[in-house]
This record gives structure tokens, C-alpha cells and sequence, in this order.
């Protein structure tokens, strides 16, 4: 079942990227279905024993709920042409997920003794900051991340990946490195606009 | 958003964090190690016996890092990898089953391709590398295997089957996941450990950018469900554990840093929660694997190449001590008088104890084959 849950996962990263690439808003509606039915068919549609969502799950693994999030705004974006995720909900989420990768993939490389991908498997200390983290979204009206957590938990739980460590349902390399690159696209356009 | 469905979040927060909170409190507290049984097979023999013999390769060029395994009938069965080369993607995994009685070694069959191994996981692979065998409590054969999808070998991940039938047949290949970092960067060389809660200790390591062991802890369906750094930094691999109480244990580590080149240890005194950090052992290690094992009621015995800066001799380290002191008792390759491969390597040594105490060691040479080491407890003891 965790196969599904992951082609499921990679595939959409992939239309997500599909539908970003190509800019889909400019076309029309009819043409914006097409465009992704036959993106989705390429993707997941086997070639010999495996399908583009495989070779994309050869690289990545399975995406964490955040990059699932991220990904099906994308698709939703593309095909609708409106935004499914306001740019407040999107900057709370950035900075969050920044935070949390500065503290998790550092530490991963073995520079000290420090592991904190080992909260992951099942700490109070973990869970308790989590909750804490997620009151204070809910209670600034963070409803991207409240969500977020709350689907990472909940698979988690369900056991939807091979992974039984929180920190995979939370977060990965792919949304960690797009928040920062949004985060700084959006400090230099607040740059240029303060000079001009 | 409205009023209600902003409780109602907040309700998903308490029961999704209740879930979590459970799902801490209700798992069991981590038990210590579980040692190996002490002999439990009457030993064939007491007069000193050492036999050497290579296993099986009719058709790979090259050969490496094998493991073994004691199954039913006093048997042994061996897993090793062979391609054209190293990281070539045409590397299988193979098996032999060896009979101490008739003393030779089944030929060789392949359990591993890579192109069965990316169906079975549903993922692109590139090459395979390491495997690691062993037995969980309930007597199934475990193998782990390295792959990679991208680069070299600091792109691995570590791939599981489980045997109920002594490895005739396996379980689908799965995924372990290990790391955070796309999952990469995590291999298996060690020999498997039991703990006494059921769960298996699988000591691992990782490459990309540091070099450092981990030892992971395996559910009964092969998940990582804990994890304890033994190492950190950039010169520390490839360990081994070898435990000789529920609490106490001891490893070694391959050394890839700076000069004087030296055998690494660790300690643990807690069952396995805490590491020491490590220390440099009188023993030189020319950035290679070792292996390790306790005897029951008898010396620990360490295979290694006995040189700073090379592979061509494997020696056996003795220490009745737990560690602290060495002496070697043994060359198995470095004479020159005894048959020599074209490539004069010998490394990747695995040793283990059968359960009539005879004692095996496996390991690479000349990267053609994999030579096979059988003596039993007398002819040690004469080797003092």
C-alpha cells in the first residue's frame, strides 16, 4: 500500500511541475485538462516495469505531506487558474518548514552527536514542541500549516509510507529547498520594490 | 473561515496530537541485548581443525563483501555480490550453501537482481552493493541490501527480505528508511544484533559528506523504529557491535581520517541507548572493513588487515580482555607461499560462531572470489 501512497506522491510532484512549467493558466480551460490527463497518463502509465512516477520515487523517495500540499496547489492553480493557497497561509508555511529544515538535515550529515531525526521515531519532547508549534498556527489563523500537521499525523499513524518516523510525514529536502527559494524570490522583489 | 470549522480544527489538532501521544506511551520500553546461544551442536570434532577453501564463481569478474548465516543442519549459507565490476549495474546478489559435514559449498545461484529488486520496490535503481544477513528471534533469515538510484555508494539505501525457509525463497524486496536526506547516504556492512524486546539491531553507516555509524532498531516487519548515532564526523564506518551482556557491548569501526590509521572502538554499558565516543585501538586499520565476534566463554576475535596503508594480508586479532589488549594469533593471507589471486586484495572479513562452536570467516580475495575460513576451538587454542 505504501508503493501506491508514494507513485501516488512523486507522480503528482511531477504534474505539479508539469502545470508550473507550462504555465498552464494561459491556455484554455478545455485545453488545461487535456494538457494534465495526458501528463498524468505519461506519468504513471508503466514503461516496461516501471513508470515515470517510479524513476521520480528512484530520486526522492516518498514526499512528505508539505511537498503533497505544495504540489496539488500547483496542479489545482494550473487548472483553475486561481491561487488555492493565499500568500499569508504560503509565507507562514515557508518559514516554518525553513525553520525545521535548519534544525533537522544539518545535524543529518553527523556533525555532532546531536540526532534529531531520531525525535522523529517517537519523542515527547518532539510531540510536545509539534503541539505547541501548531497551536500557535492555529491560533494566527495558519490554517495551511494546522492542516498540514494534522494530515502528516494522521499518516503517520496509518503507517502510509515505508517510513515510521514523523519527521518524512512533516517534511523533506524538495520543500525545504523551494520554501527557501520563494522566501528569497520574495525578499529581492520587496528589495527592488523599496528601490524603485 | 467560520467560526465552527475553526473548532472543529482545532478538535482535528487534539485528536491527531492524542494519536501521537498514544502511539509514544503505549510502545515498550527498549530492551537490552540479547546474546547469541553458547555452543548447542556437539562439535564434529576436538582435534584441531582449519580448512580453506573458495566459494563458488563461475561466472562474475569480480566479487565482494560477503556474509553468512548458520542454518538448519549445522549448514552456512553465504550471500555476496558479483558483477563485471564494482557498481556495475549488471551486480546480482548470490547465495551458497556450505556443509561443514561434506566441507564444500553448493554452487552459487543469484536471489538479487537489480532489475527484479527496482520491480519489486517500485523504484529506479542503478546498482547494488553490500548485502548483510541474519536471523530474528522467531528463526527468519533476514538479508539486507545496499542500492543506489544516483551516484556513487554515498547515494545508497538499504533494501530488506525476510526468509522463512533458510533462503530458499525470499520475502519482496522493501525499503528501509533511514534518513531524512531523500533517504540516501545509508549502508549495511555489520553483522545483525537481537535485542531481548524482539527488536533487531541493524548497525549501519553513512557516506555522504560525513562518515559515521548509526545503529538502527527493526520492528518484526523490518521498520526503523529508533535510531542512536555512534559515531559522528568524517572518518568513522562500517561498524561492527558485538555485545557480551544485555548491557554491555562493544564495536569497532573502520577508519577513514587522518594518520596514525587505527582500528576504531565503542563502548556501550546501557544495552545500546549511549555510545562512548570513539577511541583509537592499537590495531592499524588501512581504511578497510573489520569484523568481530565473542566466542562463547572464549576470546573476541577480530578480523582485519593487519597494516596501516594497505589490503594485501587479513590477520586474527585475539583479545581476552573485551578489547582493551590484542594479540595476533593468525594470518590467513600475507604468506607468500600460498596460492595469491592476480589483484592482491583480501578485505571485507565477516566472522561468526556456529552453534557447535566452530568458527567461520568469509571475506574477498583478490576481488575474484570470496575464501571461506572453517577451524573450530582447538586449533585456536594451539595457536597461543
Amino acid at each position: 500500500m505504501s508503493a501506491v501512497f508514494g507513485l501516488f506522491g512523486c507522480g503528482l510532484l511531477t504534474l505539479a511541475a508539469v502545470a508550473t512549467g507550462l504555465r498552464l493558466q494561459r491556455f484554455p480551460v478545455s485545453a488545461r485538462i487535456a494538457v494534465m490527463l495526458v501528463a498524468a497518463l505519461a506519468v504513471f502509465a508503466p514503461f516496461g516495469d516501471l513508470s515515470a512516477a517510479a524513476y521520480v520515487r528512484g530520486v526522492t523517495g516518498d514526499l512528505s505531506v508539505t511537498t503533497l500540499v505544495l504540489a496539488g496547489a500547483a496542479c489545482v492553480s494550473g487548472l483553475t487558474g486561481r491561487t488555492a493557497i493565499g500568500p499569508r497561509d504560503l509565507r507562514g508555511l515557508f518559514w516554518l518548514v525553513v525553520s525545521a529544515a535548519a534544525f533537522l538535515y544539518p545535524f543529518a550529515l553527523g556533525w555532532t552527536r546531536f540526532d534529531p531525526y531520531a525525535l522523529g521515531y517517537g519523542s515527547i519532547e518532539f510531540v510536545t514542541a509539534m503541539l505547541l508549534i501548531t497551536l500557535a498556527a492555529w491560533h494566527f489563523r495558519q490554517n495551511v500549516v494546522v492542516l498540514i500537521v494534522i494530515a502528516a499525523a494522521l499518516a503517520y499513524l496509518a503507517g502510509a509510507y515505508e517510513s515510521r518516523n514523523l519527521w518524512d510525514y512533516l517534511i523533506d529536502p524538495m520543500a525545504s529547498l523551494y520554501a527557501i527559494v520563494c522566501l528569497l524570490a520574495a525578499a529581492l522583489d520587496r528589495a527592488r520594490s523599496a528601490e524603485a | 473561515m467560520p467560526g465552527w470549522s475553526r473548532w472543529a480544527l482545532l478538535v482535528a489538532v487534539v485528536l491527531a496530537f492524542g494519536g501521537l501521544y498514544f502511539r509514544i506511551f503505549a510502545a515498550p520500553p527498549p530492551g537490552g541485548f540479547a546474546l547469541p546461544q553458547a555452543a548447542t551442536r556437539a562439535a564434529a570434532s576436538t582435534r584441531p581443525l582449519y580448512r580453506q577453501q573458495l566459494l563458488p564463481n563461475s561466472a562474475e569478474r569480480s566479487v565482494h563483501s560477503a556474509t553468512a548465516a548458520e542454518i538448519s543442519g549445522g549448514r552456512l549459507r553465504a550471500f555476496w555480490y558479483g558483477g563485471s565490476r564494482e557498481g556495475a549495474a549488471d551486480v546480482s546478489i548470490y547465495t551458497s550453501v556450505y556443509s561443514s559435514v561434506e566441507g564444500s559449498w553448493s554452487p552459487e545461484r543469484a536471489v538479487v537482481t537489480r532489475e527484479s529488486a527496482q520491480r519489486h520496490l517500485q523504484r529506479y535503481l542503478r546498482k547494488l552493493g553490500n548485502p548483510v544477513v541474519g536471523r530474528d528471534r522467531n528463526g527468519r533469515l533476514w538479508l539486507f541490501f545496499v542500492s543506489v538510484t544516483v551516484g556513487g555508494w554515498a547515494g545508497s539505501a538499504i533494501n530488506l527480505m525476510v526468509s522463512e525457509d533458510e533462503g530458499e525463497t525470499w520475502s519482496e524486496p522493501r525499503r528501509l528508511i533511514a534518513s531524512p536526506f531523500f533517504n540516501i547516504s545509508t549502508l549495511v556492512r555489520g553483522p545483525l544484533l537481537q535485542f531481548v524486546d524482539g527488536t533487531i539491531g541493524l548497525p549501519v553507516y553513512h557516506e555522504m559528506l560525513g562518515k559515521f555509524g548509526e545503529l538502527l532498531r527493526l520492528d518484526a516487519e523490518g521498520h526503523a523504529i529508533r535510531k542512536t548515532r555512534l559515531s559522528w564526523g568524517r572518518s568513522s564506518l562500517q561498524p561492527v557491535i558485538v555485545p557480551r551482556s544485555d548491557t554491555e557491548a562493544v564495536g569497532f569501526m573502520r577508519y577513514a581520517g587522518d594518520p596514525p590509521n587505527r582500528v576504531l572502538m565503542i563502548r556501550t554499558s546501557d544495552g545500546g541507548a549511549t555510545w562512548t565516543a570513539p577511541v583509537k585501538t592499537p590495531l592499524p586499520n588501512p581504511n578497510a572493513a573489520v569484523g568481530g565476534v565473542l566466542l562463547a566463554n572464549g576470546p573476541l576475535l577480530l578480523a582485519l588487515n593487519n597494516a596501516e596503508e594497505n589490503r594485501e594480508g587479513l590477520s586474527l586479532a585475539s583479545s581476552t580482555d573485551f578489547g582493551n589488549t590484542w594479540r595476533i594469533a593468525h594470518e590467513f593471507e600475507g604468506d607468500s607461499s600460498s596460492p595469491q589471486p592476480p589483484m592482491r586484495e583480501y578485505s571485507y572479513p565477516w566472522i561468526m560462531q556456529d552453534e557447535a562452536g566452530d568458527v567461520h570467516v568469509l571475506y574477498t580475495w583478490g576481488r575474484t572470489r570470496i575464501k571461506h575460513v572453517h577451524f573450530n576451538r582447538t586449533w585456536l587454542e594451539g595457536r597461543r
